[in-house]
């Protein structure tokens, strides 16, 4: 298998990194706006503060007195930034010096120039004299000329600027959760080749990285557990057909005699090891449709109590046959959803072991218990009982208790199991001193 | 009494010479059809009492050539043979229209024991008890409200798998029933137990009867039970 490139985030970096370079771009042409118009702001005060000082009320204000008025502050060297315009009322030009770009009344953008070919922006007000002559107050403001100049270039260098340092941030922050994650691809990597006991390394990692490795490493466990039950299983499984095969082949070898009374005999036993290898089949066949849970339509509500009783009343001859008893005690009514054909085998799966597994003059009892969210059905036995190291393993598949007779498939406390799980409910075994007690707990529906 | 005719539609050569090998060694007359167009073809021509059908098939699945059947006027009885075995498909067998369904592998007494029970089944000669009413073999009476199976003056009380087990054999008196017959009808069990159920409340029913003066149960090893009408005088 190819080793992969370290892992790298690709295009996500190129795209935080144009992300904040667009969205300085878009704060610098904001910043601008805001200080160009607090600029003009100020232009139009100066111009309202000049033409204060020149259209004096209870004065005359025709042009020729306009025209002293502007001609005395010069002279007194009072308005160095700004340029006035006089215009008499015939239209002829009593006072200027520069040229102006035409302009409307009242406070405007204005484009003059004085003597040199280059234009120059600035503020303007314009007004009408008392005598129809026209004055026009010209406001040069250096620093919103030398602020539009910078403008474009401003604005450009900020986006360069931005650019840079934002694919530099992303990169920055992007190769660190590539290498965090890298971990987890080197993992993945691991498990691809078969070594399901690699982990992600969790030290050095916080946050939602923690989170994500401890996550995946549980559900690795999991994984590793199920696999490492699946090819006992398999194993186990291909022992217990071993067995019955060795033996069938035996009786089906040349040597044997296969006419007559005693062949008949010699063929019945082979029948019956058919039958039991056929049995092994059945019964995993049914432990994976319990575990596949494909019929959940057959789950209707279901009286634990005359299930209970009916099972009873089938087994009981089947322990006496074994020369024990099974007593039944009085049984108070719970209803629970359930499939009736799983339970009835789940009863059936461990009084078989009653008979099976402990000795003539065993004593079993069916019990039921009911509280409000639990229904709890309890098959005791005071025969030898499970050892508390063997209770976990016995309900696996083709584990057999200690000295249990190797009869039935192997899969009866399995299947069970498989039953309660697939009811959402528990299977417990517990130590009746003497003897086994299973716990059977049904969660009733609220 | 004329000989059952059975269709055996089997694509597996071996299979299907086993089943009409043991059909007629039991006295039944045999055909055979390896595909389900053979098999559609060979109902035209000849009217079968039962048809012993694989579900998987070469050409057409068993299900859907139960569906072309159905729609005839002169049904055979049918058993489907399948190796797939969940529960599922055996609902899927039945809900298509099978009378019955048995899982590969087989017993040839199972199949031929079930081969009977259809047939019967499809006939309608013995409508007595099959829902629950009372039922008599001989002078062997079974009374459905109290569960009391009398023999003339005497009576005894069942208790409700008893009184089953004793239905089912009564309905089906004379003829063999096998385990898997019962566990099916009698108890409704889809799995397989470990202890043998069957024998040990039979015995239990059979000790029962003993109080009547009567033991009508024959075990038939290797086959099954039969009640015997002629053991209910």
């Amino acid at each position: 298998m190819p080793v992969k490139p370290r892992a790298s985030i690709g295009r996500l970096a190129v795209q935080f990194g144009l992300a904040f370079a667009l969205a300085m771009g878009v704060a610098g042409g904001i910043a601008f706006l805001a200080a160009r118009d607090q600029l003009m702001e100020e232009a139009d005060d100066a111009l309202a503060h000049e033409s204060s000082k020149l259209i004096l009320s209870g004065e005359p204000n025709d042009s020729a007195s306009m025209a002293q008025r502007i001609l005395e502050r010069r002279d007194n060297k009072i308005i160095s930034s700004r340029g006035h315009l006089l215009y008499a009322p015939d239209g002829r030009l009593l006072i200027g010096g520069f040229d102006v770009k035409p302009l409307p009344d009242g406070y405007a953008e204005a484009f003059y120039r004085d003597g040199t070919r280059k234009w120059h922006r600035g503020r303007a007000l314009t007004q009408h004299l008392s005598d129809g002559g026209r004055l026009i107050i010209v406001e040069h403001s250096e620093v919103g000329e030398n602020m539009r100049e910078m403008l474009v270039p401003g604005i450009l260098a900020l986006v360069i600027a931005a650019s840079i340092t934002g694919l530099a941030a992303a990169w920055a922050f992007t190769t660190q959760i590539a290498q965090r994650l890298d971990r987890t691809v080197k993992a993945a990597d691991a498990i691809a080749q078969g070594d399901l006991s690699h982990r992600i390394p969790t030290t050095g990692l916080d946050g939602i990285f923690a989170t994500q490795a401890s996550s995946l490493n549980h559900m690795l466990d999991r994984m590793e557990q199920m696999v490492r039950s699946q090819r006992q299983f398999a194993s186990h499984l291909a022992h217990d057909l071993r067995t019955p095969l060795t033996r069938l082949r035996g009786l089906l070898h040349p040597d044997q005699i296969h006419e007559g009374a005693a062949g008949h005999e010699v063929l019945d036993k082979a029948e019956r090891e058919c039958r039991s290898i056929i049995a092994i089949f059945d019964a995993l066949l049914r432990l994976s449709e319990i575990e596949a849970g494909r019929r959940p339509t057959a789950m209707t509500p279901l009286a634990l109590d005359e299930i209970i009783t009916d099972v009873a009343e089938t087994m009981e001859p089947v322990i006496a046959d074994a020369g024990s008893q099974l007593a039944l005690s009085a049984m108070p009514s719970a209803t629970v959803l359930a499939d009736a054909g799983l339970v009835q085998q789940l009863l059936v799966n461990l009084l078989d072991n009653v008979a099976l597994h402990t000795p003539a003059g065993t004593r079993a009892s069916l019990a039921l218990a009911v509280t409000q969210d639990e229904a709890t059905i309890t098959v005791a036995d005071n025969g030898p009982g499970i050892a508390l190291g063997e209770r976990d393993r016995v309900v696996r598949p083709y584990e057999r208790g200690q000295g249990a007779r190797r009869q039935g498939s192997g899969l009866g406390l399995a299947i069970a199991q498989a039953i309660m799980r697939f009811h959402n409910g528990a299977l417990e075994l517990v130590d009746n001193r003497p003897g086994l007690t299973v716990r059977l707990r049904f969660p009733i529906a609220g | 009494m004329v000989a059952m005719r059975v269709l055996v539609v089997e694509d597996d050569l071996a299979i299907a010479g086993q089943i009409c090998h043991g059909l007629m060694a039991r006295g039944y007359a045999t055909d055979r059809a390896h595909s389900a167009q053979a098999a559609f073809d060979a109902c035209h021509r000849t009217q079968f009492d039962a048809i012993v059908l694989d579900r998987m098939l070469p050409d057409t699945p068993g299900i859907a050539l139960l569906g072309r059947l159905r729609a005839e006027s002169h049904r055979p009885a049918v058993l489907m043979l399948s190796a797939l075995g969940s529960v599922q498909d055996r609902i899927d067998g039945l809900e298509a229209g099978a009378d019955d369904y048995l899982t590969k592998p087989f017993d040839m007494a199972e199949l031929s024991a079930r081969l009977v029970a259809i047939c019967r089944r499809g006939g309608r000669n013995e409508s007595a008890g099959e829902d629950g009413g009372d039922i008599a073999v001989g002078r062997l009476r079974l009374d459905a409200a109290s569960h009391c199976a009398s023999l003339g003056e005497e009576a005894i009380e069942l208790n409700r798998k008893q009184f089953s087990l004793l239905a089912y054999l009564m309905r089906n008196a004379d003829r063999v029933v096998t385990r898997a017959m019962l566990l099916e009808n009698v108890w409704g069990y889809s799995f397989d137990p470990a202890t043998n159920i069957v024998e040990s409340n039979l015995s239990r029913l059979r000790t029962r009867l003993a109080g009547l003066g009567c033991d009508p149960i024959e075990t038939k090893r290797g086959e099954g039970y039969t009640l015997r009408s002629d053991q209910c005088r």
